[in-house]
């Protein structure tokens, strides 16, 4: 059985400097991938192209449930099938909450109002802001914001769930209530890749721990593999400077 | 070209004519101001050294020479020519000036010292040789000279389909010749004098108006009383008949008033010509009022087409500008670049007199149209360009993320978020395209300061082109106030 994610040789490179060398990633499906490494190693652009938000170089493969990941026509179903929530959140400032969650199962999935709706309204309240679903975005603090955020993609009923540091643009007190949600789709069986900062969080929510530096795949393993027993010196520097501060 | 020319030359006249008219002035010592239409042959018109020549040329500098004053000429539009008489701005107007009952009301003038008659021109091998001819075709006239109110009290009986109002001979030679209009109707010496060497134009008819010419100057003022004293003169002495002969070939009979002395056309009563009286005058302002609104309508369809047009133009523009192959956009700049440089007024003029040449010959409503849509589009591009780069990446990369294709990217969120950005400066260029349909009376369209000019010289005062700069204010201000508050309401949303 093919892996439901799959990144053969994938490079990428901005002018001269190459922000990804040769990464190799198989994500089985219903696993939780968290992705840790310093500043400008290369863990979002690893997973921006997934979606294909960076074009990765031509010399590597990228391939979402057998379908290879490219511009063309098939893009838009690959990327219905690969949500991704940001570190902004980027909700869309102009639409309400409910909207926001409603639009793209409407537009692309094609379903009814009355679906969409009901559908969005179980998303909200299973995120915990049902009673806001009239406001606008920007009436919500950011932690609401990104559970929203976290709805919308799921909205979609994507095979896999990107995160893209979806804790670092929060203040400290709201950190809480969205690794919350997020350990919640972990248990409930969801694919997910997460690029995150929370250590503890990885190590609590993830099947597998993926460590980057300098757009490589330095090390990767368990949890316990990654942050108890790390073999790579790299790793060890990493995990010293984060967890000690 | 975004301030509007006509709006200028409006302001140009009527500012300074305000401090004219308490300043003193008419000193004897001063040299005569004389206003004159330059281009209208024989009388006054440049020649190839660029001097002004003509007929009335040489009988204000005679007149000059007897009054012992300098004589200043200064090219005055034949409409500007009432304001600036009235306000002082000039102590005398020629362009062969017809002497009417109106005009008498707020204006003296010497006698007359031409007899004339009104003319029909057409283009030879047309069809057309007499005003029976004219039944349901389009004629054209200068803008309220005597061949306007010949033709407007003549157009039922004749059935003339229309009548197009220029600004002077040469527009109108060229869409006579063009066959875009089937007649002209003015003053029979000039066209008598144009056609001459023209032999594809032919003055078909003579119309009997007995109008006569004379010059125009303040009412009651010393220097009218001169003049005509100076003109019995120079008839005695056979200048003004040598005038005659040079300038048409042939001497005037002996009962025209080129030759006869006659008696100085006796002021009306009526217009006291105070500031009041001259630009904010009640009865002319009623009298002219359904002729404005009828301009305005002009204006807001042609205005309302334009905009819309031209948004939807725009639209599309900013998106290829944004979005398309490399070779669509370097297109689309170079049409933005160069839309957004040339004057309106010009291309207003190359669409509606050149095209026909190449066999697409526009109404004078949809050539305005699609100048001004040309133009907005261009303007509008940019502005919906600039509103869809404001917009944050991250909302492009959203909406891609979820999958939505580029068509309900940009309709469902990329456009509503830009719209409210685009909306004050797209009323800006709402309010600018308005305005210019101002210049599209050089197409002969009766928009609203057409109407507005065309009132002030059948009236001989300027308040109509008051009333329309009111009427402009009073029509542009509450979309102005409209569009604040649409502002607001959109900022809700974004709380």
């Amino acid at each position: 059985m093919t892996a439901l994610i799959k990144l053969e040789n994938v490079t990428k490179h901005y002018g001269n400097f190459q922000a990804l060398k040769d990464v190799n990633l198989d994500v089985e499906e219903g696993e939780v991938v968290c992705v840790i490494g310093p500043s400008g190693s290369g863990k979002s652009t690893m997973i921006r192209c997934i979606n294909l938000l960076e074009q990765y170089d031509n010399t590597g493969i990228i391939t979402v449930d057998g379908i290879q990941v490219q511009k063309g026509k098939n893009l838009k179903n690959v990327r219905a099938e690969v949500g991704m929530v940001f570190q902004n959140f980027n909700l869309f400032p102009h639409l309400s909450i409910l909207k926001n969650v409603m639009l793209a199962p409407m537009r692309i999935r094609g379903i009814s109002k009355e679906d969409a709706k009901k559908r969005a309204l179980e998303l909200l309240n299973k995120v915990g802001i049902g009673e806001q679903a009239d406001k606008f975005p920007a009436q919500l603090s950011g932690g609401q914001q990104q559970r929203v955020a976290i709805a919308r993609a799921l909205a979609m009923e994507p095979k896999v769930l990107l995160f893209d540091e979806p804790t670092s643009a929060l203040d400290p007190e709201m950190v809480g209530e969205v690794l919350e949600v997020i350990q919640a789709l972990a248990h409930s069986g969801v694919t997910m890749i997460v690029v995150t900062h929370e250590m503890g969080f990885a190590r609590q929510v993830a099947n597998r721990v993926i460590f980057m530096d300098e757009g490589q795949i330095v090390e990767q393993g368990s949890p316990s593999d990654i942050f108890d027993n790390p073999q790579e010196i790299r790793t060890q520097n990493f995990l010293k400077a984060v967890l000690n501060h | 070209m975004k301030y509007c020319r006509s709006f200028l030359s409006l302001i140009l006249i009527a500012i300074p004519a305000l401090f004219w008219s308490f300043s003193v002035h008419g000193q004897s010592s001063d040299p005569i101001k004389v206003g004159a239409n330059i281009g209208n042959v024989p009388w006054e018109f440049q020649d190839t050294n660029g001097d002004y020549v003509g007929f009335e040329i040489e009988l204000v500098n005679e007149i000059g020479k007897r009054l012992g004053r300098e004589v200043d000429i200064m090219n005055v539009p034949f409409n500007g020519l009432f304001a600036a008489t009235q306000s002082g701005r000039i102590d005398m107007a020629i362009s062969s000036i017809a002497i009417t009952e109106t005009r008498l009301q707020s204006a003296s003038f010497a006698q007359p010292y031409y007899d004339s008659d009104q003319s029909l021109t057409v283009r030879v091998g047309n069809g057309i040789s007499s005003l029976e001819d004219l039944r349901g075709q389009i004629i054209a006239v200068d803008t309220g000279a005597t061949g306007d109110m010949w033709a407007t009290e003549n157009q039922e009986k004749y059935g003339f389909s229309e009548i197009r109002r220029y600004e002077g001979l040469a527009p109108a030679m060229l869409d006579l010749t063009i066959g875009r209009i089937q007649g002209y109707i003015s003053d029979i010496p000039a066209m008598q004098y144009y056609a001459k060497d023209k032999p594809g134009l032919q003055v078909a008819e003579r119309i009997k108006t007995g109008g006569s010419y004379s010059i125009m100057m303040g009412k009651n003022t010393p220097l009218s009383t001169q003049v005509n004293d100076v003109i019995s003169t120079l008839k005695q002495e056979g200048f003004i008949n040598a005038l005659h002969e040079k300038w048409f070939g042939a001497p005037a009979e002996a009962t025209t008033s080129t030759v006869k002395v006659v008696d100085m056309p006796g002021v009306r009563d009526g217009l006291i010509l105070n500031f009041v009286e001259t630009f904010l005058n009640t009865q002319v302002f009623l009298d002219t009022y359904p002729m404005l609104i009828m301009g305005l309508m002009t204006t807001i369809q042609l205005g309302v087409l334009s905009i819309f047009s031209g948004l939807v133009l725009g639209l599309i523009l900013a998106l290829a500008r944004l979005y398309a192959s490399p070779a669509v956009k370097f297109v689309v700049k170079a049409y933005i670049d160069i839309f957004r440089s040339i004057p309106l007024l010009v291309l207003l003029i190359v669409i509606f007199y050149a095209l026909p040449f190449v066999g697409l010959s526009l109404s004078p409503f949809y050539a305005a149209a699609t100048a001004l849509t040309v133009v907005s589009g261009a303007y509008t591009a940019e502005i919906f360009r600039a509103g869809i780069e404001a917009i944050p990446k991250g909302q492009f990369e959203a909406s891609e993320a979820l999958g939505l294709g580029y068509r309900h990217m940009m309709s469902d969120i990329i456009l509503p978020q830009a719209i409210k950005i685009v909306i004050p400066p797209l009323t800006n260029n709402c309010i600018n395209v308005i305005k210019d349909t101002a210049l599209a009376s050089v197409v002969a369209m009766p928009d609203l300061l057409k109407q507005a000019t065309q009132a002030q010289a059948v009236a001989a005062n300027p308040t109509p082109l008051i009333a329309a700069a009111v009427i402009y204010v009073i029509f542009l201000l509450p979309l102005v106030l409209w569009v604040s508050r649409l502002e607001n309401k959109f900022k809700v949303g974004d709380r």
